[in-house]
């Protein structure tokens, strides 16, 4: 198994602001977040000789590199499978830099995904070749099985029943985010926490999903700066040593549509994630003092607890009961409001505050922040991180 | 409202708390007709039919279905909408004055049945009728017009009461209704389902679909099944293969309900399950003829087939009609809030046509589809009498043989047309004292809620075990 060592850092971090509709190009979202990164790092963007993307991004390296300036570009590659991947930029990123194969890499995501192109309007329009992977969805488009929603609404279901557990259980994510993203000025709901009556009051989605169970539709771009030891000691910040980093893909793995698995109701690719990041970094859930998990929906959250050993199988409902995933909780999660509270950007707005939590310049900064998890979407083939405050 | 409106109220109203003469049926009960009615409604309780089970029944012998109770005194009409009124009873009366006045429409809006002895093959069944209301002028889908609601009291040749049935119709102006034709019309043809894309790895099974198979693919080496197909069997990487065609029973395993964003190609709300099959394996598919409220995991389905594109067949599944049960629920056994399982059935033809006869309803628009278009309806609809007796059925499908319906009350709605499927489905909302229940029930179409209504039944005492019960 491959381990970053504490030897590869996120050395910068940048954003543009969170909206609904942004006025701007992704092309241009793209360039302020990366120019931004690199100026938080006191990066010259043109020392840049990597960028790592994953899927959907419509932003091409090459395209982003023209305006840059970036006079060569070593390494870059594009991780498959959408919100998943949000990790694995880092963890290739930092496998470029431990192996040399670049120096300085910059991850992106930037989009306008909710005033361009909205993930959940549905793929009813898509897949219309014979080949394997429009193939795939055959055995659900036509049965009006079309949007992220309601692929997610079949997991729940089973769920719920096998596991007792209630949409006040999923409520409870919505709530925490909420709360979160309500003392955080870059939120987009900034100053305006739900209550649960408020979620159990939302319209339905796909039942048994509520609105406030589903994360908002967002306009902006997240970028990240990745590098070496050697080369952390010369940039203007605290690096966040990146303790492990992992992809998954488990048996009979769909695109959020994992179906035919004997039991549905856990998500064994953030399983894989979590063996490698527990073995690779040498820690347990016990050392994490908080985490960013993937909150696109928020019943898809609770087997990440149970995945990653937080909790029992079917025991989620009871771990993140009575607070105990807000701040001054056990286990603080999505300390930025998450992707319901701060910002839909497929993930990445979530590796960044993991980095601030690693810094202490979170807006709800957890006390002895030293461990932080950070994951990617679930249902996907996926990946996580554990950044650290203690490397070199 | 017109003076002449004003002044047909006022006569109308003039007639409320009028009662008829008795009125005396032409025909007793009859055994044969019982067993025509339990054949059209798929009735199985011997306690109608069999002389030497009934008579050590709770009725000690053979009792008619109760919701034939009003069937027996049904006007014979054939070759004529309307029968002769006679002015000897008060809701003849108005119906004649409601006629003049141009609400010559009708449609039977409610039927309360409450049974309080038993009709057996032979009796001579007599009514008496009292008019106990007549509304005032309202607006509806169908139109402007007046509810009458009348309350006719059954008794046999003994003068024994064996029932009472509190009975409104719609009497309606016809084109006077909310015409669909004052919204926007969108006839753009429907727009198709999202179309399967498939190649040669998965043919046969779309192929099997037109055929009205559910092939799953089976790998000749090993016997073992996959879905959706792959090319390769996972344990030995054989690529032999060819196909089981799947029993199509199988139990939901896990749904969801899209409801944003709504897709014109599809009607909701839309469920979308997935199937365990029997075989094993899972199938997703949309589950039809039931509301996501009454969903359960572990359900019974069933497949059906939806011709979704010229060239494409989609399999769906449906609610298995249950099985009757074999003893009689007892009171213990039920709690409020016990989901009856859903039940579809067919609207057929052969259904309406035949309940209506079955039920004596003689009326052309239960036979005549050419005078059923002529009065504006799409095609032939159900008689309110099929309904009961259907939702009837279910109930005793459900609660079993010893059952005792105490009473019936529906109202209808959507109209049930050839070719549609009507699913009942309901819940207990009531364990009294006594052995009594009651099942508050609606019967879903197509088109909205054809009946809802409650039946309250008693129960035997005690506990024998809920097998088989919802």
């Amino acid at each position: 198994m491959w381990t970053p060592a504490r030897r590869t850092a996120i050395v910068g971090i940048g954003a543009t602001e969170f909206s609904k509709d942004s006025g701007r190009t992704p092309m241009q979202l793209a360039t302020e977040a990366c120019l931004a990164a690199c100026g938080d790092a006191g990066l010259d963007p043109t020392l840049v000789d990597g960028m790592s993307l994953f899927s959907m991004e419509c932003n091409y390296e090459i395209e982003v590199a023209r305006n840059l300036g970036i006079p060569r570009l070593r390494f870059f590659t594009m991780v498959n499978h959408g919100g998943g991947g949000g990790c694995a930029t880092v963890g290739l990123a930092a496998m470029a830099v431990h192996t040399g194969a670049a120096d300085y890499v910059l991850a992106y995501r930037a989009f306008n995904e909710r005033s361009w192109h909205r993930f959940g309007s549905g793929v009813q329009a898509h897949h219309q070749s014979p080949e394997a992977n429009d193939v795939s969805f055959s055995w659900t488009s036509p049965f009006g099985l079309l949007t992220p929603a309601q692929w997610a609404g079949m997991f729940a279901t089973r769920y719920m029943h096998q596991h007792g557990a209630t949409s006040e259980d999923f409520g409870r994510i919505a709530v925490a985010d909420r709360r979160h993203a309500a003392n955080n000025p870059a939120a987009f709901f900034h100053g305006r926490p739900i209550t649960l009556e408020e979620h159990q009051a939302s319209r339905i989605i796909s039942d048994p999903l509520r609105l406030l169970d589903c994360c908002q539709e967002s306009d902006g771009g997240v970028a990240l700066v990745i590098t070496s030891a050697e080369r952390a000691e010369g940039l203007d910040r605290e690096p966040a040593w990146i303790a492990a980093a992992a992809q998954g893909v488990a048996e009979d793995q769909w695109m959020m549509r994992s179906y035919y698995r004997d039991d549905i109701t856990g998500i064994p690719e953030m399983g894989v994630v979590a063996g490698q990041l527990w073995e690779s970094s040498g820690l347990g859930p016990a050392d994490i003092q908080t985490a960013m998990l993937y909150d696109h929906f928020t019943p898809l959250v609770l087997p990440q607890f149970e995945e990653f050993g937080f909790c029992g199988a079917g025991e989620a409902k009871d771990f993140i009961a009575d607070g105990n995933i807000e701040v001054g909780g056990a286990l603080p999660v999505n300390t930025n409001g998450g992707q319901l509270g701060e910002a839909y950007i497929h993930g990445m707005n979530g590796i960044a505050e993991g980095v601030r939590q690693v810094r202490g310049t979170s807006v709800n900064q957890v006390h002895g922040a030293v461990n932080v998890l950070v994951t990617s979407g679930s249902g996907v083939p996926t990946s996580g991180l554990i950044l650290t405050s203690e490397g070199g | 409202m017109s003076d002449a409106d004003a002044a047909l109220e006022t006569a109308l109203q003039s007639l409320v708390g009028g009662q008829g003469s008795v009125q005396v049926a032409t025909e007793p009960v009859g055994a044969s007709e019982v067993s025509a009615w339990c054949a059209v409604m798929s009735e199985a309780n011997p306690l109608f039919v069999d002389e030497a089970v009934a008579a050590s029944g709770p009725y000690g012998g053979i009792v008619a279905p109760p919701a034939t109770l009003n069937m027996w005194t049904m006007p014979v009409r054939i070759g004529s909408d309307s029968v002769g009124r006679d002015t000897d009873q008060p809701q003849q009366t108005a119906y004649q004055l409601l006629d003049d006045a141009g609400f010559t429409g009708v449609v039977a809006t409610n039927s309360d049945q409450a049974y309080e002895g038993h009709l057996r093959p032979g009796d001579i069944v007599s009514t008496r009728t009292t008019l106990t209301g007549v509304s005032p002028q309202k607006q509806t889908a169908l139109g402007t017009g007046h509810f009458v609601t009348t309350e006719v009291a059954y008794a046999n040749q003994h003068g024994d009461p064996v029932g009472t049935l509190t009975f409104r119709i719609f009497k309606f102006r016809p084109g006077t209704g909310r015409q669909r034709g004052d919204e926007p019309v969108d006839d753009s043809p429907r727009p198709e389902r999202p179309r399967p894309r498939w190649n040669q790895d998965q043919a046969w099974h779309w192929e099997g679909l037109r055929q009205h198979e559910l092939r799953i693919q089976r790998f000749t080496g090993s016997g073992r099944l996959v879905h959706p197909p792959v090319v390769a069997d996972p344990t030995t990487h054989d690529m032999a293969y060819d196909w089981v065609v799947a029993s199509g029973r199988g139990f939901l395993y896990s749904w969801t309900a899209p409801e944003h964003p709504k897709v014109p190609a599809f009607d909701y709300p839309l469920v979308v399950g997935l199937v365990e099959l029997e075989e094993g394996v899972r199938v997703v598919s949309n589950i039809v003829g039931v509301r996501p409220d009454q969903l359960e995991i572990g359900m019974p389905l069933e497949v059906c087939w939806l011709d979704s594109h010229d060239d494409v067949t989609l399999h769906q599944f449906r609610p298995v009609r249950p099985d009757r049960r074999t003893d009689t629920l007892v009171r213990d056994d039920v709690s409020v809030g016990d989901r009856l399982p859903p039940c579809p059935i067919d609207i057929t033809t052969e259904l309406v046509t035949s309940g209506a006869l079955a039920t004596f309803d003689h009326q052309d628009v239960h036979h005549d589809s050419d005078a059923a278009r002529a009065k504006g309806l799409p095609d032939i609809i159900m008689n309110i009498l099929t309904s009961s007796g259907l939702a009837a059925r279910w109930l005793g499908d459900w609660a079993g043989d010893r059952a005792v319906f105490r009473n019936l009350r529906i109202g209808l709605g959507a109209s049930n047309h050839p070719g549609d499927t009507m699913t009942m489905a309901g819940s207990v909302t009531d364990v009294g004292e006594g052995g009594a229940i009651t099942v508050a029930f609606v019967g879903t179409n197509s088109l909205g809620n054809h009946i809802h209504g409650s039946a309250e039944l008693a129960l035997p005492e005690g506990s024998q075990g809920a097998e088989g019960s919802a």
